[in-house]
This record gives structure tokens, C-alpha cells and sequence, in this order.
């Protein structure tokens, strides 16, 4: 049973694919991405790897159906074009809000 | 804020007693909040270490695996490679289950890999070249290194989330709901003070009437016999 997904553009899944994840979903648009995640989180997937460009678009819904549920666990990537700048930010902001220190 | 006190709250010794409970029970609880935070705090630390170079090892993992797929799709074009893609086997298994680190679950991936040879992958060799297979274990290796990553930034967005709540509580016991019952207990205190103060002063005022009624008596009673 397979339990690790990716959600991304072709390339990112035909890489996964190679790598020997062999559920992946090819998306183009946000529409299509809201109902692969929907449809990954029905099947128990406990894995999503999903491109950071897409998970940007669909950052309202994946918080609305994720919530702080240990499964399933969605791990945001950088796609082939590079890294999105604003994830170490994010993770900054995180430790500054809880410690209220800013740490680098 | 300063002298705010709880309402709905009557001025006798049974409140006070259990006012008093109650700010015992505060107490202690916020003691125990206290404790509870500064150790996911520096739970939170400990992992801190873990996730700093976790992250930016994916990206460049991730980055020379799609550079080697860039190299094979020039050689073999974009269709094969799909293709190809299509007949690799299956190579992780994961189960993730959970770990309490003080009273908050987070996740805990037990992952199996296969470490499996050109063989294993399940592609032909005829129509295949050595940039594929290039590509397909650096994709292999930033599978695992993104499990590892995704349970290592889970677990710090849950501490966090519950370092949060913690605080909170903290802060609000330590602030608005301790000061409020101290207030509630002075100033009921001072006020069953005050009314024994009245009472001390009207027993007074009735003894003394008493004892000038009796003096009058006494004087009537005397004038009478006289």
C-alpha cells in the first residue's frame, strides 16, 4: 500500500516516479490541485510532498482540511525551478512568535 | 485593572474559604503551566537543532536530482523518461505513528527502504541510459531526506502550536485570574472586618442605652420609694 503521494507538475512527479513514489498527482491548476489533496487524504495517505509554488495557491484550502493532525503529514518542496525565498522566513517567524526571540 | 475583583461574589466566610481554595488551586496550577512550558521550550530548542540543516540538505539534494533529470530528458526526451517512470516499482513504505513529548503528539515516521539496485527499479536497460539512473537514486535519496525533514518540521509546528496554548494559560493565571482572586479575598476580608466593626459599635451603643434605661429605672424607683 503505498502511502507517500506527490502532488506537483510533471516533472516533479515523473522525478518521484523514478524515485519509487509511484502515487503522484499531475496538476496544472488550483482547482485540480484542491481535489488531488482531497482525494489523497481520502485514500490514507499519510505522506504529501507537495511543490511549494502549488502549495502557495492552495494554502487556504490545505489549512482549512489539515488542521494539526499528525496524518497526514504534507512536507512542502521546492520545484525544479528553484527555491521559494519565503519558507525560512515562515520558520523565523514561527520561533520568534513562541520564543520571542529572534533567532537566525 | 489594578484592584478589579471577581463579581457576583457575597462577602461571607464561606466564600472567603473557598475564594481562598481556589487561589490555592491557581497557584499551584500556574506553577505547574510554568514548568510545563519551559520544558517544551527547551524541547523546542533540541529539535531546533535538528531541523537547521535538515531543510536547506533537501533543497540541494532535490536540486542535483532535478538537474540529473533535466539530463536525462535531453538524452532520452521527455516522453521516455516518463515512461519509463511509469514502470518503477514501488520503494517506500512508510508508517507513521506518534511520540508524546510532554502531552503533545507528534509524529514519528517509521520508513522502510528498499536500497535496491539498477535491477530492482523495474525498468529496461535497452532504452535507458545512465543519466536515468542517475537521477532515479538521487530522487531516492531526497525521498528519504523529505520524510525526514516532513517529521522534523511537523513536530516543531505542534510544540509550537501547544508552547502557544501554554503561554496563554500562563499569562492569563499569572495576570488577570490570580490578582483578581488576591483583590476578591482583601476586600471580602476587609469587609467581614467592617462588619464586625459595626456590630462591636452597636453592641456598645445597646449596652449603653441598656445601662441608661436601668440607671433611669433605678433613679424612678428610688424617687418612688422616697
Amino acid at each position: 500500500m503505498s502511502s507517500v503521494a506527490v502532488i506537483g507538475d510533471i516533472d516533479t512527479v515523473t522525478g518521484f516516479r523514478l524515485g519509487g513514489v509511484r502515487e503522484g498527482r499531475v496538476v496544472n491548476n488550483k482547482e485540480e490541485a484542491e481535489k488531488a489533496l482531497d482525494d489523497l487524504i481520502e485514500t490514507n495517505v499519510s505522506i504529501i510532498i507537495i511543490t511549494d509554488k502549488i502549495a502557495d495557491e492552495i494554502r487556504v484550502h490545505m489549512n482549512k482540511t489539515i488542521g494539526s493532525e499528525i496524518v497526514p503529514m504534507v512536507i512542502e518542496i521546492p520545484d525544479k525551478d528553484g527555491i521559494s525565498e519565503s519558507d525560512g522566513d515562515q520558520m523565523r517567524a514561527l520561533i520568534k512568535r513562541v520564543i520571542g526571540v529572534d533567532i537566525k | 485593572m489594578a484592584e478589579e475583583i471577581l463579581e457576583g461574589i457575597n462577602p461571607t466566610r464561606m466564600e472567603l474559604l473557598a475564594l481562598k481554595k481556589r487561589q490555592n488551586l491557581a497557584v499551584k496550577g500556574h506553577s505547574l503551566l510554568k514548568e510545563k512550558r519551559d520544558a517544551l521550550i527547551k524541547e523546542f530548542f533540541d529539535i531546533l537543532d535538528r531541523v537547521k540543516g535538515a531543510r536547506s540538505d533537501v533543497e540541494l539534494t532535490l536540486n542535483e536530482a532535478y538537474e540529473a533529470l533535466t539530463l536525462a530528458q535531453i538524452q532520452l526526451g521527455d516522453l521516455a523518461v516518463q515512461k519509463t517512470a511509469l514502470s518503477v516499482k514501488e520503494s517506500v513504505d512508510v508508517n507513521v505513528t506518534s511520540r508524546n513529548i510532554m502531552g503533545v503528539p507528534v509524529p514519528l515516521c517509521d520508513t522502510e527502504f528498499d536500497s535496491r539496485t539498477l535491477v530492482d527499479r523495474g525498468y529496461g536497460f535497452s532504452d535507458t541510459s545512465i543519466q536515468l539512473d542517475n537521477a532515479a537514486k538521487k530522487f531516492e535519496d531526497s525521498v528519504k531526506m523529505i520524510i525526514e525533514l516532513g517529521e522534523i518540521e511537523k513536530t516543531i509546528f505542534l510544540l509550537a502550536d501547544e508552547i502557544e496554548s501554554t503561554k496563554r494559560r500562563v499569562n492569563a493565571l499569572e495576570h488577570v485570574m490570580i490578582p483578581k482572586l488576591e483583590n476578591t479575598v482583601k476586600s471580602i476580608d476587609m469587609r467581614l472586618q467592617e462588619m464586625e466593626r459595626e456590630n462591636f459599635v452597636r453592641l456598645k451603643m445597646i449596652r449603653s442605652t441598656l445601662e441608661q434605661n436601668e440607671a433611669k429605672n433605678a433613679a424612678k424607683t428610688a424617687f418612688d420609694k422616697a
